[in-house]
């Protein structure tokens, strides 16, 4: 849809000499993206635990669990990676870890502390956890960066690169019928190749047909 | 505190070895990796020689002990902001040149060299790397107090994740809000409602 507008605005234009594939099936990618993967998401999920005492973090945890699914989107088709992965999820946790993140913040307020005053938890659950205070400042920490950092961050990441890849259009109905008769297995198509071409798909669906990418598959949102 | 120099000591590695081939070698792909992303007339090659840019200043980052900005740059530089490269410019067309690099503007040029000359001057004014008279480390009240205080404080061994996380949350909480807003911006800017569907 955004490349009909896009094409739309100029049809005429000269310099233009092919629109890039969003997604070709390549064997070896996705070999590769299978066997790298399960690596990726335990060095994500390390950094982030171990982020108090080894270098790294829930940033950089969090933006290594997204780009395992950037890379599964990547190697498998941005289409079907987007209906694997449900909107409900990303969302939940970019604001869960808003929420963790402040409720941990505000809850010393309330127990008579300061913003982020992770010590003034001791008091109150200082014998029920068993823990000396300083234990609490570890834990707060911990608490913050892995409820809270990492799940903002992956989620956000994650968020961007749908958000992106399906740009600036209002969600409508996807041509799903097209692409497995085009055999791309998963993304659906911007690219008219796949498609019934429309009248405004048509100058560009010649220019795909002639750049020779048959099983070509943009994204049509 | 009564920290810094004496407790520095025995934490900081304080001699200054110059620069090792490894390091110059670095700074040369660094360099070359940057010009080239100026310089390729095909915005994919820019992106990819872009992403060997990031990752060659990870790698440099690492060598100068920063191993959490080395992760960081390693992550989201040369790993995340990559991929939206890639997408966004998956989006564009390609332009009908056959032209592999740009033409240079010289006077421009010339207005950047004259720019990392004036840059360029400042530079023997740093201490060298791992001195100990560099104010960092000679009048180290901050840094040393972290240095010195932090595992007992906090109980974290990396001292830069109790700053981030414990002695300077209060930051840390913003930048989260400002990745958060970050993900609700795009959302308003491309007019969606959702992230995926």
């Amino acid at each position: 849809m955004s490349s009909d507008r896009l094409n739309g605005e100029t049809p005429s234009d000269t310099r233009v000499a092919r629109q890039r594939p969003l997604y070709s099936e390549s064997q070896v990618i996705m070999t590769t993206v299978k066997a790298v993967i399960p690596f990726v998401l335990t060095y994500g999920l390390f950094i982030t635990f171990h982020g108090t005492s080894s270098p790294g973090g829930g940033f950089q945890g969090g933006a290594l669990i997204a780009s395992v699914v950037l890379m599964i989107a990547f190697a498998f088709g941005i289409e079907s990676t987007r209906t694997w992965l449900s909107n409900t999820l990303v969302v939940v946790l970019a604001t869960l870890g808003v929420a963790i993140f402040a409720g941990i913040a505000l809850v010393p307020m309330a127990l008579g502390g300061n913003f982020l005053d992770y010590t003034a938890y001791y008091p109150v659950l200082g014998d029920v956890l068993g823990l000396k205070e300083y234990e609490f400042v570890k834990y707060g920490m911990e608490a913050v960066e892995i409820g809270g950092i990492a799940f903002i961050v992956s989620g956000v990441l994650m968020g961007l690169f749908f958000a992106l890849a399906a740009g600036m259009t209002t969600p409508s109905s996807t041509d799903t019928d097209a692409d497995t008769a085009a055999d791309t297995g998963a993304d659906t198509a911007s690219d008219p190749s796949g498609e019934t071409a429309g009248d405004d798909t048509a100058d560009d669906a010649a220019d795909t047909a002639a750049a020779g990418n048959d099983d070509q598959a943009g994204e049509n949102e | 505190m009564s920290v810094a120099a004496p407790q520095l000591a025995g934490l900081v590695p304080l001699q200054s070895v110059g620069i090792t081939p490894i390091e110059a070698s670095l700074f040369v792909f660094v360099l070359l990796t940057a010009v080239l992303t100026a310089l390729f007339r095909d915005v994919l090659a820019s992106i990819v020689v872009f992403a060997a840019y990031s990752l060659g200043l990870a790698l440099l980052y690492t060598f100068y002990r920063a191993p959490d900005v080395g992760l960081t740059e390693a992550a989201i530089g040369a790993g995340v902001t990559t991929v939206f490269l890639l997408l966004t410019i998956a989006k564009t067309t390609r332009p009908a040149t056959d032209a592999r690099f740009e033409a240079v503007n010289w006077p421009a040029v010339g207005i950047c060299g004259l720019f990392v000359l004036v840059v360029g001057a400042t530079l023997p004014a740093f201490p060298a790397v791992g001195d100990p008279a560099a104010p960092i480390l000679a009048n180290a009240d901050v840094t040393g107090y972290y240095l010195a205080n932090a595992y007992d404080e906090t109980g974290a061994e990396n001292a830069v994740t109790a700053v981030l996380a414990a002695y300077r949350g209060f930051d840390t909480f913003g930048e989260a809000i400002v990745v958060f807003a970050a993900g609700i911006a795009s959302l308003l800017v491309l007019g969606r409602e959702v992230f995926t569907a």
